[in-house]
């Protein structure tokens, strides 16, 4: 992935981009939360390094990895 | 429980896969277009689009999207090798869609499948109709053709 910042664009294509990069962040955390949860990483850890809360984090991804059986750190820990 | 409200069930649950596959528990309008393409439409079909045609005109407006903020994917977005788990929920998108839909028809019982698809085409800006138009497809001749889809059945 390569970024560059355009000068300019039409507004309904800049618009349109937000809702893509959006969309491309939820999957880029989506990736990165599990590999680190498989790696050993804490739910502290983890919502430090996004600039979340511990319950922000551990709302929106726990159900899934529990789900996906990754054996899960204590929330303390 | 009426014939339309079937059919609107089957839909929501195929697009919550579509939503599943994507990510996501939310369902937008895109994912009710695949679903419905999925379910086999004369006029999608009339038009060359089916469902692989429109996941690949979606992917295509994803990264024209990103290109747009001067970002390009190399390669395949990453796959959760999870999908989401949680009730699927009906996404801003996908709720007017289906309202714009439900309006076209005179009465909630003369809503058909047609009805569903031609609120999904009536948006005027977003996912679908980018996609559509990145495609090369003709938006206001595939409506027409809808639109006559509701017609014809009453």
């Amino acid at each position: 992935m390569s970024v560059e910042i355009p000068a300019s664009g039409e507004v309904a294509d800049r618009l349109a981009a937000i809702g893509a990069l959006r969309h491309l962040a939820d999957r880029l955390e989506d990736t990165a939360v599990e590999e680190a949860m498989r790696t050993g990483w804490s739910w502290p850890q983890v919502a430090e390094a996004l600039g979340v809360t511990r319950q922000a984090v551990y709302k929106k991804h726990a159900q899934r990895l529990i789900a996906a059986g990754v054996t899960l750190r204590r929330r303390s820990g | 429980m009426s014939t339309v409200d079937h059919y609107l069930n089957h839909i929501l649950t195929t697009a919550a896969d579509e939503a599943r596959t994507d990510g996501t528990t939310t369902i937008e309008a895109h994912h009710l277009l695949l679903a419905i393409a999925r379910d086999g439409s004369p006029a999608l079909t009339a038009a060359g689009l089916d469902h692989t045609t429109i996941r690949t005109a979606l992917d295509h407006e994803f990264t024209t999207s990103l290109a747009a903020a001067g970002v390009h994917l190399a390669g395949a977005l990453p796959l959760p090798t999870t999908p989401p788990t949680g009730s699927p929920q009906l996404g801003t998108t996908a709720r007017t869609a289906l309202e714009r839909g439900l309006a076209t028809a005179r009465r909630k019982r003369d809503c058909t499948p047609a009805h569903l698809l031609l609120g999904i085409l009536l948006t005027p800006v977003g996912t679908v109709p980018r996609a559509l138009d990145l495609a090369g497809i003709d938006r206001t001749a595939l409506t027409d053709a809808v639109r006559r889809e509701t017609t014809d059945d009453h």
